[in-house]
């Protein structure tokens, strides 16, 4: 047997793709790259881009599984049908309201621990791992627990603040709809100030010292230094914590479903909360696909003007 | 041999070595194809026309003794599923030529579960059905209806009124009932008896009176509670609460008439109302309490009066699971005007898959879960009662020298049989959109009893939704 050195086989191999394609195709290299990707491309194109679209298929017809006979084509009239529902209308509301509250209270808390954890002190490793096991609990266990800590009967929060000397008698934190709402917003942000403070945290490891040490030099206070070298530096993962954020506040179901049921009257009552509640149980798939839409639109929308009111800000020239 | 094979490979590798690109990129893609289709296919569902689901999984496996052994797929919600097995199985032993595959389901999705199943065509043959989605189910082509199966007839003639008429959809009967039960009143007899109340209230007006002496003896901070949470489930303790006190809600063309002609559920509603706000007869933190946590509290002593699921009334008496127990006692729901006029009554049934191949075998399956054995007892009904304390549609049962003897270590036995002949379904629970319109109307008290509208806004919203939902459901 002839043994044919490593580099030998490798030339001979490029040598007959070489001779291969000059023989055989006229494609170009892009082209090429093309066909070899189609592969993964049907793999996407059947497990993502097909489901997508075809939810957008069903949310123009009349589909509803109690009601199967009754399917057909209406086109845009589901969409224009909760464009006028006060329902839809409420929960975009109640929606907007809670993201603007959440997403509001997640950059403020998220930023002020990458501050705090982006110092040195003694215990940092453990405060770093503690302040992100929020993150690890899912959606709904997250909406039990604080469904007992807001229990107006034996909930901790009551507990603390009678012995606090705060109030004077338990209170019925989730019967109110304004309170209600606060509760709700309050769950979700503990559950989701974690991630972001990850994103911010890597943003600052990122910042070069000798911009702090030159801020210094220039008699900068702490102030100074956050707003003319922190900031600036973080703009871009701030873009990101809004963004994932913003979609997370418009899409979050579970927390709220347990929390409240959406409770008390539409207090709480998201727009997830009812789409999941028009698909699932009042098995609607065609009013149920133009709700979904309506949110994947609301953040795309959200997410774009995001993206240009920092892109113009200068943020990614780096 | 071993030649061979090396020929085999030596042939295929050098066809590859022959193969253009162009003709190795056609195969690759083909292949593809091939493996997307049934990818494709899944994700699909139904399609464009949601075609008929495709007939059952049911094989046929030969027995060993020669006959022919039919598998029956079974589904029912996890409640005590080893009992149903150990019931299956006394079945199978009497039924050798029929093998159940019994599985279950988590309550909380059993309902979308099944639709999905039935969605995709990998439906049961028999199943659980709850009246609430019973109709719905029917119209959507995924049941049948058993006219003409043998012992039928006898079956429905012996069961209540209500529970016929759960199973029955344009006169058609489609199942057999595998538990009903029905909203009752019940007391803590101790706390009445340290406020010197003789005995229970029959109005919500004594409800108020004694609830408030109660409060002033300083026994309960409130007297009672509802289970007013937002849920899926329909608020079983409001039903059973107008229905004492007659309400209709819906005139015999499904039109409503809560807000015009009868104003009982208004009244009702007012009360409760009423008891939140001003008296403090019945405790705010309903809104955010479903009937499991008020139940719990009630029998942690926390409340005086409860509506809940009669069935309940076992528990309540249990010194295992109750801290009260002895001292829960049964009444009528109190009304209006003092006169109680029933309660509000479920059925649970056993039905049959439109598509099923099995027939004869899943409805001899579901005639033994929820009809009559060769002696023509409902075994399976009194079986579910004697093991847990469930419901029974079957009205003897009520006099059944067993059943009277259990049920009288936790209640009156009378009382208990006394209220389900009175007891009524929900009017419109044959409505496909009926789970929407509960769904919908519970937001709307919610939001009465927090005072955001009034209770007028509410019987006015009732009918809206109701003929906006039959609007959207219609032809």
């Amino acid at each position: 047997m002839r043994i044919v050195p490593y580099a030998a086989r490798q030339g001979l191999v490029s040598s007959y793709l070489r001779r291969l394609r000059q023989r055989s195709f006229t494609l170009s290299d892009s082209l090429f790259a093309y066909v070899l990707n189609l592969p993964a491309l049907v793999v996407v194109l059947a497990l993502i881009a097909y489901p997508i679209g075809y939810s957008f298929w069903l949310s123009l017809h009349r589909y509803n599984l109690k009601r199967p006979d009754l399917y057909r084509f209406v086109g845009i009239e589901n969409y224009r049908e909760i464009l006028t529902d006060r329902v839809f209308l409420n929960s975009l509301t109640v929606s907007v309201i809670f993201s603007l509250l959440s997403v509001g209270l997640i950059l403020i808390l998220s930023l002020t621990f990458a501050l705090l954890l982006n110092e040195t002190f003694l215990g940092r490793g453990v405060m770093r791992s503690l302040v992100l096991l929020p993150w690890a609990i899912p959606g709904v266990v997250n909406g039990m627990m604080w469904s007992w800590i807001f229990n107006a009967k034996v909930g901790a929060l009551n507990g603390v603040l009678v012995s606090l000397g705060l109030i004077e008698e338990y209170r019925r934190w989730l019967s109110s709809p304004t309170s209600a709402l606060l509760a709700a917003v309050f769950a979700h942000v503990w559950n989701m100030v974690p991630f972001s403070v990850i994103i911010l945290l890597a943003g600052l490891a990122s910042i070069p010292s000798e911009l702090y040490d030159s801020a210094r030099v220039d008699r900068c206070g702490v102030l100074q230094r956050f707003r003319h070298v922190t900031l600036p530096w973080l703009l871009h993962p701030l873009l990101i914590v809004l963004i994932l954020q913003t979609m997370n506040a418009f899409r979050t179901f579970d927390t709220i479903y347990i929390l409240t049921g959406g409770g008390p009257g539409e207090a709480t009552n998201v727009i997830a909360l009812q789409t999941v509640r028009t698909v699932l149980d009042f098995t609607d798939f065609g009013l149920g696909n133009a709700y979904a839409y309506v949110i994947m639109l609301i953040t795309l929308v959200i997410s774009i003007a995001y993206v240009r009111l920092l892109y113009q800000r200068g943020s990614f020239e780096t | 041999m071993m030649r061979e094979r090396y020929t085999r490979l030596s042939k295929s590798e050098s066809l590859m070595l022959q193969t253009s690109r162009r003709q190795f990129l056609k195969l690759g893609l083909a292949g593809l194809g091939v493996m997307t289709v049934p990818l494709l296919a899944a994700c699909q569902g139904q399609g464009e026309q949601p075609a008929p689901a495709s007939p059952a999984v049911s094989a046929q496996t030969p027995a060993t003794s020669g006959t022919e052994v039919v598998t029956v797929r079974f589904e029912g919600w996890n409640y005590e599923p080893a009992l149903v097995e150990q019931n299956l199985k006394r079945f199978m032993e009497l039924n050798p030529d029929i093998k159940v595959e019994y599985t279950p389901i988590e309550g909380s999705q059993y309902r979308q579960k099944i639709v999905a199943e039935f969605t995709a065509g990998t439906e049961p043959d028999a199943l659980y059905v709850r009246d609430d989605y019973f109709a719905g189910w029917v119209t959507a082509g995924y049941l049948q209806d058993i006219e003409g199966m043998p012992g039928l007839e006898e079956a429905y003639s012996r069961i209540y009124d209500f529970n016929a008429a759960a199973m029955t959809y344009e006169g058609k009967r489609y199942g057999l009932p595998y538990y009903a039960d029905i909203v009752a009143f019940a007391y803590n007899a101790e706390l009445l008896e340290k406020a010197d109340i003789k005995e229970p209230p029959k109005s919500l007006e004594q409800l108020e009176e004694q609830g408030k002496k109660l409060k002033s003896e300083g026994l309960v901070q409130y007297p009672i509670a509802f289970g007013f949470k937002l849920t899926n489930d329909f608020w079983y303790d409001w039903w059973g609460l107008i229905y004492a006190s007659g309400a209709r809600l819906f005139n015999d063309k499904m039109e409503p008439i809560m807000h015009t002609e009868n104003t009982v559920a208004r009244d009702v509603l007012a009360w409760i109302e009423r008891g939140m706000n001003e008296t403090g007869i019945v405790d705010p933190a309903s809104i955010e309490l479903d009937g499991g946590k008020v139940r719990d509290a009630f029998l942690a002593g926390q409340y005086a009066y409860i509506l809940f699921q009669r069935y309940e009334m076992a528990r309540a008496n249990n010194p295992e699971q109750s801290p009260i127990a002895g001292k829960v006692k049964m009444a009528l729901v109190p009304s209006l005007d003092g006169e109680n006029k029933g309660t509000v009554g479920w059925t649970r049934m056993y039905c049959l898959s439109k598509t099923t191949q099995v027939k004869d075998a899943a409805y001899r399956l579901i005639y033994y879960l929820g009809g009559l054995d060769e002696n023509g007892v409902p075994y399976t009904a009194k079986w579910w009662f004697m093991q847990r304390g469930l419901g029974f549609a079957y009205k003897e049962l009520a006099q059944d020298s067993e059943i009277r003897a259990k049920l009288q270590t936790f209640v009156d036995p009378d009382i208990y049989s006394l209220q389900a002949e009175n007891a009524r379904a929900r009017e419109n629970v044959q409505e496909p959109w009926y789970s929407e319109w509960e769904s919908e109307n519970q937001k709307l008290m919610q939001q009465a009893l927090t005072r955001q509208i009034s209770v007028n806004d509410v019987m006015k919203g009732m009918a809206e939704n109701a003929e906006r939902f039959k609007k959207q459901y219609g032809a």
